[in-house]
């Protein structure tokens, strides 16, 4: 379905991409994502396609907004029968209820829900409508975290069964990496859009970068020659070389992979290597990543298997693994 | 006993006391009433009636014409909304017997509104539409602060949810609006209730007849003394709490937020 809006106020903003199968809306927080939700839904006033022009109660969409805003005077079943009218709309509420796995909660009421089990019962509400599109307004932000993996698991799947296009606004790279199709938004403009696949391996910039979740994307700028350029890091107070052709002067962002870097003891370092002090251990898995602080800034630095971690260390960012994007300012 | 046992029983102490200072006239009331010689005055029942029916119809009126105000105070940003806010603090604010001067002036046979009407056949003085008038002027503001607080409680996101599900906006409000502001609302019934019941200042002035409890009440102490005011006052108690007690209980019985 694609999707065509322009909204001017209280800011500004147009926004025109397709939605297919679950799309995630990817963008730091006060791009006015909520606001593009709100607007397709008409609960504000904008101009676009599809629903131009119509009120909020003749659009077909199913709206989940952050928190879920369930009814607190009705319960589950009630509140998924809020759309419905007839003598059926109980059993049909009950119906829907069983789709999303919540039956045997259906006397509850959303205060005694948890998170997930609200967004489920939020989602029948949202489907008892017979939307042509669903509205997600960041649907991981109200999650456990020990269990929100497995929640937005059961969320795509139940959008994926009941075969309906879903758009979800949120700023958590999760989210993004499990969508169909992902569209990123970096100051109120749309800057990519694709698969996560296509987009992950080839972000467009360093604000993609930072969108998508990549850590080590920092600031920079090419000094020395066209034959040996360096990439001078203000934040970290130091320069290393780089591979390829970059305009000497650039303002640029870049990126290295935490796998990518070297971490050695500081006595045996070679010439280029950066002096650095761990700041935090992540111990995830079998996996450990350091929080390394470098000057002003944190490099994050994977470190390999069995590998014992010397006193005072220095990293080595081989050239061939950094990424430079030209930035405009 | 150490300092802060102390300290922790001085405020009980004090609660105590104060609560005692409120019950007291209640009980004073129950002690000097003729129990065995427990009778009206002529012409407390009609009073009785007088004061139940008008009161009714003020408080459907104030209901019917003081909701949409308080939805509308509620949910639409205005610029000059301070000065709505000060046109009711001023109604709220006003004394009853300068209320009732002021009503007397603008309703009365000589007051250019009261003219007109009187040439309509509507008499705002000494009538019936007078003490209904009375009680709604008195019991109005209370009403509209009352429930638009309650229907500033209600998010507003559930509201447009449900315009998303399809409903109307109207429908939204039965549905949505007034089930989530019941309390305050219920409240706000019983404080109208309360306050048309027992009018007496702006009263006395435009409607000194027909005769409510409260002026029948004075008419009693006037003419006979304070032994005739005890039973009639037994009955305003009587009348004027159960609508109060029965909303608050109802309110809070249903499950809410």
């Amino acid at each position: 379905m694609r999707i065509d809006y322009a909204i001017e106020h209280p800011v500004a903003l147009h926004a025109a991409f397709d939605v297919e199968g679950f799309t995630v809306l990817l963008g730091a927080s006060g791009e006015g994502k909520s606001m593009l939700l709100r607007a397709i839904a008409g609960l504000i006033p904008a101009k676009g396609e599809p629903f131009g022009g119509m009120p909020a109660q003749d659009r077909a969409v199913g709206y989940l907004p952050q928190g879920y805003a369930l009814f607190p005077h009705l319960n589950a079943w009630q509140n998924v029968a809020f759309a419905l009218r007839g003598p059926q709309r109980r059993e049909h509420a009950m119906q829907l209820l069983e789709r999303v796995h919540m039956a045997e909660f259906a006397e509850r009421y959303p205060l005694t829900l948890s998170g997930g089990q609200q967004q489920r019962v939020a989602l029948a509400r949202a489907l008892a409508r017979k939307p042509q599109l669903l509205l997600l307004d960041e649907p991981t932000s109200a999650l456990d975290p020990v269990t929100r993996d497995d929640v937005i698991a059961e969320l795509i799947a139940e959008v994926h069964d009941f075969g309906i296009p879903a758009l979800a606004v949120s700023h958590d790279p999760q989210l993004a990496a499990v969508a169909d199709r992902l569209v990123l938004m970096h100051g109120r403009r749309i800057i990519q859009i694709g698969t996560p696949q296509v987009l992950y391996a080839n972000p467009i910039s360093g604000a993609a970068a930072r969108l998508l979740g990549y850590r080590n994307v920092h600031r920079g700028h090419i000094e020395g020659t066209p034959s040996a350029p360096r990439l001078m890091w203000p934040d970290g107070g130091t320069s290393f070389p780089i591979e390829g052709h970059a305009p000497i002067g650039a303002n640029v962002d870049w990126m290295i992979d935490p796998a990518a870097i070297r971490i050695t003891d500081m006595r045996d370092a070679l010439p280029d290597a950066i002096p650095a002090s761990i700041e935090v251990r992540h111990v995830n898995g079998r996996i450990t990543q350091l929080g390394l602080r470098c000057g002003l800034a944190r490099l994050w630095a994977t470190v390999p298997d069995g590998m014992q971690v010397p006193e005072s260390l220095a990293v080595h960012l081989s050239p061939k693994a950094i990424r430079c994007w030209a930035r405009d300012v | 006993m150490n300092a802060a046992t102390h300290r922790s029983r001085l405020p009980a102490a004090i609660s105590v006391f104060t609560l005692l200072l409120l019950i007291a006239p209640f009980v004073g009331l129950a002690l000097v009433t003729h129990w065995l010689d427990f009778h009206f005055a002529e012409g407390d029942g009609g009073a009785i009636a007088v004061s139940l029916g008008y009161s009714l119809l003020a408080l459907i009126l104030i209901i019917a014409l003081g909701t949409p105000l308080a939805w509308w105070l509620a949910r639409h940003p205005l610029r000059g909304k301070w000065l709505i806010d000060a046109v009711l603090l001023l109604a709220l604010l006003t004394p009853p017997l300068a209320m009732g001067l002021l009503l007397a002036s603008m309703y009365g046979p000589y007051g250019p509104a009261g003219h007109l009407l009187e040439r309509a056949g509507l008499i705002l003085t000494n009538s019936a539409p007078a003490f209904v008038m009375a009680q709604f002027y008195s019991a109005l503001p209370y009403y509209v602060i009352a429930a638009r607080a309650a229907f500033e409680g209600v998010p507003r996101e559930l509201e447009q949810i449900a315009l998303t599900l399809g409903h109307s906006p109207w429908r939204s409000f039965v549905h949505v609006s007034l089930p989530l502001a019941r309390l305050g609302l219920a409240a706000a019934v019983a404080l109208a209730w309360v306050r048309a019941l027992g009018e007496f200042g702006v009263v006395l002035i435009v409607a000194y007849y027909p005769q409510g409890i409260p002026v029948k009440l004075w008419v009693n102490l006037q003419n006979i003394g304070l032994n005739a005011v005890y039973p009639l006052l037994w009955i305003f108690f009587l009348v004027a709490m159960p609508l109060p007690l029965i909303l608050g209980l109802a309110a809070r019985r249903r499950r809410l937020i």
